[in-house]
């Protein structure tokens, strides 16, 4: 379930820990395994990550479901991570939404057939110079426009 | 702590500095609303209900996380605390459905009770209340998860007091859900206890689902018997019957907690299968008869085949461990006036000439002060549920506990080291603690330890108890019938007096301090149980007695009282068809809650109780049975008018003691070990016949576990049964060793 690899990224954080606080790791622990399985967490990989952490697996759960940052459905290859508040909605970022779900065919929350993108509202990154705006993957696509989109859209393998 | 001056709306209150505001109210009686709040589980200050005006703080305070300094002064019930306390119930109130109609918990509800106190009578919202899916969480708790104000006392007994964390807070914000995380239901033993800390109908029992509300039943204080604390108990009663069990707070017998098998056995009392009314067996039939008949029949039974043939030396005592002290005494005493010495409850001991002889000497409350335990031959979490909970508690506040078993259990708790030792290892291995305990203490080693090597074990286990203030062995039901057990029980004893350790006996269950404390036990010249079945008596009166599940000789023990001409008065509350194949006269006995009574708890503690509920139908209390039966054989001594009357006549004899074995024999033995446990939710007759105990996952338990070199040894395989139980193929059992755990009767035990 935990690949040799992931659990020497664990062990990394883990020792960054008191003794008997490996628990404490639990976030980036999640992080790591649902970076090598498909990008999201299911019950059997929360509770392996309780059993290799020592913890509860509920106790792991609550985390996993308490932030964003978690996936517990299945995502596309790209997750366009899209703005809607307050500046990038006064910059028109639902009607862009509308457009984006338009062009691939699916709603937000929903992973286009290809398998290749899914499309999640968030709340504020902290861009609202450049609004609206969306985050695939670590970069920031800002001052956006249906164009735009169209040509990042396109450009994404 | 030193003492301060507190002000509480103008009163002046002495307290201790860093209390908490609300232990302080909480005592002095000052009425404070709370939700989070239980005095028994960590602070989560999450609910806000608790929230109080502090002179000095721009914003009100939760009492219940607001440390006490010297001349604070609170207001709990000036308009800024009365206001708080108010938007806080209006906004708990948000969500909350107003299904109080058909909730469970109408009329024992926290919300209901302080919403009367401090809501409105008109809801401001108008908008959609949230619902929340229920999860199955098990036979024995209904989840109503709307209902939930994610005060999270569940989660906190789960992570704090059970010692598994199994409900948790999952999502955040509106989408916050309590909940467990995988839904094989809840494995806890002490799960029951969920409900009585939900302040809400978020968790109910499920078993009482729908049947009464709280103010039509008869509260009557009780005791449990099915294990050797004797939980304080609240039976709930309706037109004479036990519609609910609730924890009485007892701080120094189960503090406010019971296990679920105290909980929740009573809905075996109105199982079909009750014995109802009196039979006696004409020419091989049963017939159903009157009382008087039926026990005119049993006195003529036992004139024709002991008394009047002068050998009452052929007559024969055995009883459970769950009868009550008084039955146990007033049975001996028949046995002893009729003249005969053949009386044991130790039924389900295979070899009675190296029965455990241990003394207890520590209280339950001690058990939470000790520095380290060493835990020999028990599955404590599920056999004695609250002592369990007692040493976890130890453990948390840094006692170490050191564990020697035949197969590795799950504990509760952080053990220092888990010992995995054969049956025929356990004397040698305690052989070698002592050998080195000694040598600690540079104290000569007797004879028989010359030749025995200390282990790397042992000398852990020694080291341990030797530098240990306040230490405690523990002796538990797997050694009953381990080939060495009095020497064991010896060797323990040996070390423990050397290591000034205490030591707690749990190796014989439910009430048999009580049969000791009335001298149920084979007097001198006696016979003791296995002797009775071997020796051909002519009349046995049996108490409660179900030889499938009672008898380590099963097999035999239905062959010598099925004989043609031994006479049998049975005693019992449920109907057996065993018990019905060698009985000649069946006498109907009240059940738990349905009698008065002493139970005597491991640390000796005689606590008696009325009956909750009469007995139903036929049936009589045991003590009034026995009673009448020494009147009608014309026996001096019997004038009780009721059971407290017996309590007091056993409260003033001597206690007798039975001679035991004081050799110690620490041979390495041969052969393969049975360890044959009934499952924790087998142990009594009435658990097996509570229909939801039996459907969780405790109940279920039934295996006969081994490795896989002991299993080819013994040629059986996953799939197969050994001793009539299903096989499981387990590494965590020592070798040479089968740990059976039994939740139905299979006649064949050896």
């Amino acid at each position: 379930m935990i690949s040799n690899k992931a659990k020497k990224q664990i062990d990394a954080w883990v020792v960054k820990y008191p003794e008997g606080h490996q628990s404490s790791a639990v976030m980036e622990a999640l992080k790591i395994v649902q970076a090598e399985n498909d990008n999201r967490l299911t019950s059997d990989t929360i509770q392996a990550v309780a059993d290799y952490l020592a913890m509860p697996g509920i106790a792991a759960a609550e985390v996993a479901t308490f932030y964003e940052n978690y996936n517990h459905k299945p995502v596309g290859k790209h997750t366009i991570r899209f703005c809607h508040n307050i500046s990038c909605m006064l910059n028109g970022s639902d009607e862009l939404i509308t457009h984006l779900e338009n062009k691939l065919g699916v709603k937000t929350g929903e992973v286009t057939p290809d398998g290749l993108i899914n499309v999640k509202k968030v709340e504020c990154l902290g861009a609202c110079v450049g609004a609206p705006m969306f985050q695939i993957g670590d970069q920031y696509y800002e001052n956006l426009t249906a164009d735009k989109i169209d040509e990042i859209v396109d450009g994404l393998k | 702590m030193a003492d301060i001056e507190i002000e509480i709306d103008g009163n002046s209150i002495n307290a201790k500095a860093g209390e908490m505001l609300i232990t302080v109210t909480d005592r002095e009686g000052i009425s404070v609303p709370r939700f989070c709040y239980h005095k028994k589980l960590s602070i989560a200050a999450n609910c806000r209900m608790c929230l109080v005006d502090v002179e000095g703080a721009p914003k009100p305070q939760p009492a219940c996380s607001t440390p006490i300094a010297d001349g604070m002064k609170i207001h709990t019930q000036n308009e800024k605390a009365k206001a708080s306390q108010k938007a806080v119930m209006e906004f708990l109130l948000i969500n909350h459905p107003l299904d109080c109609p058909i909730c469970d918990q109408g009329g024992e509800c926290e919300l209901q009770d302080v919403a009367m106190d401090y809501g409105s009578d008109v809801s401001r919202f108008t908008e959609g209340k949230r619902i929340v899916a229920d999860s199955d969480i098990g036979a024995l708790i209904q989840t109503d998860m709307t209902r939930c104000i994610h005060c999270t006392r569940c989660v906190r007994f789960g992570a704090e007091v059970a010692g598994i964390m199994e409900m948790g807070g999952t999502g955040r914000g509106e989408d916050m859900k309590i909940e467990p995380f995988l839904t094989e239901g809840i494995q806890s033993e002490l799960s029951g206890n969920m409900i009585d800390v939900c302040p809400v109908g978020a968790l109910t029992s499920k078993p009482f689902r729908y049947e009464l509300r709280s103010w039509q039943m008869n509260a009557v204080s009780n005791v449990a018997r099915h294990d050797l604390v004797g939980s304080n108990i609240i039976t709930q009663t309706y037109k004479g019957k036990v519609k609910r069990i609730v924890a009485k707070d007892n701080e120094s017998i189960n503090e406010t907690w019971i296990s679920d098998r105290d909980r929740f056995s009573y809905e075996g009392l109105s199982h079909e299968n009750r014995l109802l009314s009196p039979q006696i067996k004409v020419e091989g039939t049963w017939k159903e008869v009157e009382w008087n008949v039926a026990l005119d029949f049993a006195i003529r039974g036992l004139a024709n085949n002991v008394i009047n043939t002068h050998q009452s030396d052929k007559l024969g005592a055995l009883a459970s461990n769950t009868a009550t002290l008084e039955e146990f005494h007033l049975l001996q005493k028949i046995l002893r006036e009729i003249g005969s010495e053949n009386i044991d409850h130790r039924l389900n001991v295979k070899n009675l000439d190296h029965a455990i002889s241990l003394e207890s000497n520590i209280k339950l409350l001690g058990l939470e002060g000790i520095d380290h335990a060493l835990v020999i031959g028990s599955n404590l979490r599920l056999e004695q549920p609250m002592i369990s909970h007692r040493l976890r508690k130890a453990n948390l506040s840094g006692a170490s506990i050191d564990v020697i078993n035949a197969m590795a259990f799950d504990f509760n708790y952080r053990l220092n080291s888990e010992n995995i030792i054969s049956p025929n290892q356990t004397a040698a291995t305690l052989a070698g603690v002592l050998k080195s305990v000694l040598g600690n203490a540079h104290i000569e080693v007797p004879d028989y330890l010359v030749d025995i090597e200390v282990s790397d074990i042992a000398m852990q286990l020694a080291d341990k108890l030797s530098q240990s203030n306040n230490s405690v062995i523990v002796l538990g039901e797997h050694i009953v019938n381990n080939p060495q057990a009095s020497s064991i029980a010896n060797l323990v004893s040996e070390i423990a007096q050397h290591t000034d350790s205490t030591t707690l006996n749990v190796s014989a269950t439910a009430n048999s301090m009580a049969a000791n404390m009335a001298g149920f036990v084979p007097g001198k010249d006696g016979l003791d149980v296995n002797a009775m079945l071997a020796a051909d008596l002519k009349a046995y009166i049996l108490l409660d007695v179900y030889p499938q599940y009672d008898f380590h000789h099963s097999v035999q023990a239905v062959e010598a009282l099925s004989s043609d001409d031994t006479f049998v008065i049975s005693l019992n509350s449920f109907k057996d068809d065993a018990v019905a194949q060698y009985s000649d006269v069946l006498l109907p006995i009240a059940s738990f809650y349905e009698t008065s009574g002493s139970h005597v708890n491991v640390e000796g503690e005689v606590q008696s109780f009325a009956a909750a509920v009469n007995a139903p139908s036929d049936t009589k209390p045991a003590w009034k049975v026995l009673k009448v039966l020494a009147d009608l054989l014309e026996l001096p001594g019997f004038h009780y008018a009721d059971s407290a009357q017996v309590t007091s006549e056993i409260m003033h004899q001597s206690h007798k003691q039975h001679a035991h074995n004081e050799s110690i024999d620490v041979k390495v033995k041969r052969g393969i070990n049975v360890i044959w446990q009934k499952s924790p939710y087998a142990v009594d007759v009435l658990s097996r016949h509570a229909t939801s105990l039996q459907a969780t996952n405790i109940g279920q338990i039934n295996s006969a576990s081994m490795n896989k070199a002991t299993a080819k040894k013994l040629e059986v395989a996953l799939g197969d049964e050994y001793l009539g139980v299903p096989v499981a193929i387990n590494e965590a059992v020592a070798n040479n060793c089968v740990f059976v755990n039994a939740n139905h009767s299979t006649g064949v035990q050896s």
